[in-house]
């Protein structure tokens, strides 16, 4: 396998749990999330930040990661679920540009020089800073995300989860605490961000705030709508598309944006259901009311 | 320089607050956020400046094209990015208008480069002093423009028919087609004038930071969007109100409390505003 080749399968990896996770708030919550890549960061920076100044070695640097993001979350979610899902969309990306300016003002996170030198993880001794083994510990994060997520979806909790998208109030009426529930998926997306975010810290070894943007927010909903929303693997297919298909079309790069924005609206016109969408059972919500 | 930062702040928020009516105008017929809102602003800084950069045309003729091509562009995309998604779950045409303002921003990179443009003529603006405050005429030219603009508006919806029949189909379409008005044409003429207005905020924003780029609607399409909410989203008078509050303590703040952190305000206010009183100042039709 080329290094090339490895380098793209990890940054799929790492796509794929930052899409699986906001699939859970887009697709199975039914709310819009704009500032996804800010728990992306907070991820980063946290699991960055740790190694470097305490020193932790990686597992406990990326629990930090997933803490940290995850408590970010439920304090965002707490306070902002009850609102209808356009407000939300919009109170996200906000939260996406503080956050971004946080990480571009304060010393700690180094301002727009970021954070160089962040160690490779070395777990029992061993480095896992060849691409191969670097592949096999993302490979390890997203199937324990998949996992998770998959047996969520389909439980009791998946199923009260898409009620509340298809219809609040019904939700309500059947006794679905769906307050509980939209802060609680957001919490646990937020943790999966994080998670995701600390892969790729530890991956690049240098983190700055641009890599933590809108873009990357828009990038990470492109992925979803895609593959279809409320679908896994629709999320996959998605993150994996989103991440093989810019580096094929490199010399169309000036284009990237422009297909992205075109894809999205053309999608939803011909085909909200996405690339993998999963037919009529879970898209209830996107036909007509 | 309290004063000073309280003009410059209401300047600023003057324009928030036309590209804020376009959003609460649309919000209120339709209960869509046109995310592409801040690429109609460009759209019309842009036309403006390159019709201005031939050197054949007129300042005022210039302008008027701006707008045109804005509420052009605002009708084109109602009719291609939401017409057929009206009657959705409301995420999907919301994702629709994210779509479109990326696809209008990377077109105008593709099409016009990622550097600032000046803006093609220069104004004699002379500073004069009024009881000790100096205050620029371009600052005064802006506000009186701006507040000329809100003016027609305000005019427009309250006496004439068709700004009657805008307010019939905000407050319930089914109604309004049964008594005869075409909910469709008066959507279309809703984007026409909302899109008109932000694209005169952004020659306006041309002109006052002398610099036109693809990305200049991103950052004041949000903060108009965080006034409109501030305001009572659906509110014509809120969104004004929202607009100018919003200038002002975006400006005190970078100059009391930090700088850097200047883009920020807005948000916070708005996720304070959303927290404690949703509706906004002068209640809106938001819940």
């Amino acid at each position: 396998m080329s290094a090339y080749f490895l380098h793209l399968a990890i940054l799929g990896g790492i796509y794929i749990i930052l899409a699986v996770s906001l699939n859970l708030i887009v697709g199975y919550a039914g709310q819009v999330s704009l500032g996804h890549a800010a728990f992306y960061g907070i991820g980063a920076y946290a699991s960055a930040l740790t190694a470097l100044l305490w020193q932790f070695p990686f597992p406990l640097a990326a629990l930090s990661a997933v803490l940290v993001s995850g408590g970010c979350g439920l304090a965002l979610g707490l306070p902002t679920l009850r609102l209808k899902e356009d407000y939300l969309a919009i109170v996200t990306l906000g939260f996406g540009v503080i956050v971004d300016m946080v990480f571009l003002n304060l010393e700690l996170t180094g301002g727009p020089d970021g954070l160089p030198g962040i160690p490779p993880p070395r777990i029992l001794g061993m480095s896992f800073r060849p691409p191969v083994l670097y592949l096999l510990l993302t490979l390890l994060a997203v199937v324990l995300t998949l996992t998770l997520t998959h047996r969520l979806v389909h439980s009791y909790h998946g199923r009260a989860l898409r009620a509340i998208r298809d219809h609040e109030v019904t939700a309500k009426v059947m006794g679905i605490n769906t307050p509980a529930y939209k802060v609680a998926i957001f919490t646990l997306a937020a943790a999966l961000a994080g998670l995701a975010g600390s892969l790729y810290a530890h991956y690049i070894t240098f983190i700055n705030p641009e890599s933590f943007g809108l873009h990357t927010s828009i990038l990470a909903l492109c992925m979803v709508v895609l593959g279809g929303m409320g679908s896994l693997p629709g999320a996959v297919v998605g993150a994996l598309a989103l991440t093989v298909l810019p580096e094929m079309l490199r010399q169309f790069k000036a284009y990237q944006d422009l297909i992205y924005g075109g894809l999205l609206v053309a999608l939803l016109i011909w085909r909200p259901e996405g690339l993998l969408g999963r037919g009529k059972l879970s898209l209830k919500f996107l036909q007509r009311q | 320089m309290f004063l000073q930062q309280l003009l410059n702040g209401l300047t600023a928020g003057a324009v928030y607050a036309l590209i804020a009516l376009g959003y609460t105008m649309i919000y209120g017929i339709l209960g869509l956020i046109n995310f592409a809102q801040g690429e109609i602003y460009m759209c019309g800084a842009f036309v403006t400046v390159l019709l201005l950069g031939t050197g054949q045309v007129n300042f005022f003729v210039a302008f008027a094209a701006g707008m045109a091509a804005a509420a052009l562009l605002g009708v084109a995309l109602e009719r291609v990015a939401f017409r057929p998604l009206r009657g959705f779950h409301p995420l999907v045409p919301l994702i629709s208008a994210i779509g479109a303002s990326i696809f209008l921003q990377s077109l105008a990179l593709l099409l016009f480069g990622p550097n600032d443009r000046p803006f093609p003529i220069q104004f004699n603006f002379s500073t004069i002093t009024i009881a000790g405050l100096p205050l620029s005429s371009l600052q005064g030219a802006i506000l009186a423009a701006a507040l000329g603009f809100m003016a027609l508006l305000v005019v427009f919806v309250r006496y004439t028919r068709y700004g009657k029949a805008i307010v019939a189909c905000a407050l319930d379409r089914d109604t309004a087609r049964l008594m005869g008005v075409n909910v469709d044409r008066m959507v279309a003429l809703t984007f026409f004038i909302g899109s008109a207005l932000s694209g005169a905020a952004g020659i306006m924003m041309a002109i006052y930071y002398n610099a036109t780029y693809p990305r200049m609607g991103l950052l004041p399409g949000l903060k108009a969007f965080s006034a409109a909410i501030l305001g009572g989203v659906g509110s014509i008078p809120g969104a004004i109100l929202g607009g100018l509050l919003l200038g002002v303590a975006e400006s005190l703040g970078a100059a009391y409390v930090s700088s850097g952190y200047k883009d920020a305000i807005a948000f916070a206010i708005l996720i304070l505003v959303l927290l404690f009183r949703p509706q906004g100042i002068l209640k809106g039709r938001g819940d």
